[in-house]
């Protein structure tokens, strides 16, 4: 069983994806064995107004729900937010939100993007955090969002320990650091579990249930988060974890 | 299948990188099937003295002696400097295979041509840091650093020079440097960097073909091995990327 928290469809202005749809996501999915995935459309990032990639994603997503969990995302400055994420909610089906700080320029702990977590979190939702979209090195020169800096995570997680954080893309992040009451996971598509370690580091400082596997599909390929489970050299029931019950646990799935 | 990663690094000399110790190297090379490693221990900003690089290559020295027969050496040297030559030769002396080149001068310069001229003269392969900018800070911190073009100008001059291109996931923008190298047919092209994109491994077998692209990690070693098995390649491609390419250019050694 493998969940993948970290997933994308849409197309991305600045670098051809090869079919970033919901059938090219499944697709890929069967391949490697993958049974269901949490996917964000990622136009989202780049609208004004994030909205209708909400809408396109809920509609590409609606026949797969058993498989596929939509998550939506928000602009915390614009107008209407709190209709809009009723109706990612209650007509879309999304389950949560993914937010882009540096491409839609807040901070995690601005007060208007606080209101925005704070509602989605009453509402159930998990809050997706992407460090960054792309690697810098690889960028299109308009693509100037910063990565976030693990002490901007770090405060997002203090001040909402209760919100149920999921962290995309992450490297860097001190579990040592991070505040021991929040519920958060942290996927595990650029850690290591050979050579530099830092899945196993991670695991002895934060415990055993807060890395999930994430790939990064469709801007990546898959293999090798699924080679780091095979690799990585902790038990079972650590990988198991990392596999696909700590998301399911944070995500409030049952298993299907 | 059998792998050889010939892109690599050991941390000794001063150097340090996040893994506790080399040992920890053969243990990934272990879990990942992978043959042999490659290795170098470059001097990354700024104009090292000669005592310098040549610490760096008795540190090499060390790790090809301690893991006999998995880690292969890189002599890596700083053109310009009057020993370069010499060094060269104490390091081939000691079993190493390869002249390894960073950022302290492109490939073209003048102050190389003596080095390249030695690898034509010892049928030595020349593996130099490379990457593509695209954002300003890259070129600001390493203002020498080669690329594609910069290679197609070196292989005009030395065509015979059995050039590598390194890190086509860790240099910028991997589709530019492809399309650029086109223009070079006697340059390789390694695979290594932490970039793991969809459709990159695929792109430089279309434009370049399998027989100039090499396997290596370069430190990011499940990504190195995941992007391989992604690849949507044939077992025969996929075979000369991994190891017979590097035999053949292994075997081209004159006065060994």
């Amino acid at each position: 069983m493998l969940i993948d928290i970290n997933t994308w469809v849409g197309a991305w202005p600045f670098r051809h994806l090869e079919n970033p749809t919901v059938t090219g996501l499944l697709k890929r999915m069967d391949k490697k064995g993958i049974e269901r995935a949490v996917v964000g459309h990622v136009g989202a990032a780049l609208y004004r107004d994030p909205h209708p990639a909400n809408e396109e994603l809920a509609r590409q997503v609606k026949r797969h729900t058993d498989r596929l969990l939509p998550v939506a995302t928000l602009r915390p400055e614009n107008p209407g937010w709190l209709e809009d994420l009723q109706r990612c909610h209650e007509d879309l089906g999304c389950i949560g939100l993914r937010l882009y700080p540096q491409y839609h320029e807040f901070q995690l702990t601005d007060s208007g993007a606080l209101d925005l977590i704070d509602a989605a979190h009453e509402r159930g939702f998990v809050i997706q955090v992407p460090q960054r979209v792309e690697d810098r090195r690889t960028r299109h020169p308009w693509d100037i969002a910063r990565d976030l800096s693990a002490d901007e995570i770090r405060l997002a997680l203090e001040t909402r320990p209760k919100v149920r954080w999921m962290l995309l893309n992450a490297l860097g992040l001190q579990a040592a650091r991070l505040p021991k009451d929040a519920d958060y996971v942290v996927d595990i598509s650029r850690m290591t579990a050979v050579l530099q370690r830092n899945m196993q580091a991670f695991i002895d400082e934060a415990g055993q249930d807060k890395l999930a596997f994430g790939t990064g599909m469709v801007f990546k390929v898959a293999d090798p988060a699924l080679l780091k489970l095979e690799v990585l050299d902790r038990g079972k029931r650590v990988r198991e974890g990392i596999a696909w019950r700590n998301a399911a646990k944070i995500l409030r799935l049952k298993r299907t | 299948m059998r792998m050889i990663d010939m892109h690599m690094h050991v941390k000794g000399a001063g150097v340090e990188w996040s893994w506790d110790h080399n040992d920890r190297i053969i243990e990934a090379a272990d879990a990942l099937g992978i043959e042999q490693i490659v290795v170098s221990i470059p001097v990354m900003r700024g104009m090292p003295t000669f005592d310098k690089v040549r610490e760096c290559n008795d540190a090499v020295i060390g790790c090809m002696r301690r893991y006999e027969g998995r880690i292969l050496g890189w002599c890596y040297v700083t053109p310009g400097q009057q020993q370069s030559l010499g060094e060269i030769d104490r390091c081939l002396d000691a079993g190493m295979i390869g002249i390894k080149l960073y950022n302290q001068y492109k490939i073209w310069d003048p102050a190389v041509h003596p080095v390249l001229e030695k690898a034509i003269d010892e049928g030595l392969p020349v593996l130099e840091h490379a990457g593509h900018a695209t954002t300003r800070r890259f070129t600001d911190e390493q203002p020498n650093i080669s690329d594609a073009a910069d290679f197609v100008r070196a292989a005009q001059l030395y065509p015979e020079c059995m050039l590598i291109e390194a890190h086509i996931g860790g240099g910028g923008d991997w589709e530019w440097s492809i399309k650029a190298l086109r223009e070079a047919p006697s340059v390789y092209l390694d695979t290594s960097g932490s970039i793991i994109d969809a459709g990159m491994i695929e792109m430089c077998a279309r434009e370049l073909g399998a027989e100039r692209l090499l396997f290596g990690t370069d430190m990011t070693m499940e990504g190195g091995v995941g992007k391989m098995l992604a690849a949507d390649l044939t077992q025969t491609q996929k075979e000369k990327i991994c190891y017979r390419n590097w035999e053949q250019i292994v075997a081209r050694r004159r006065h060994s």
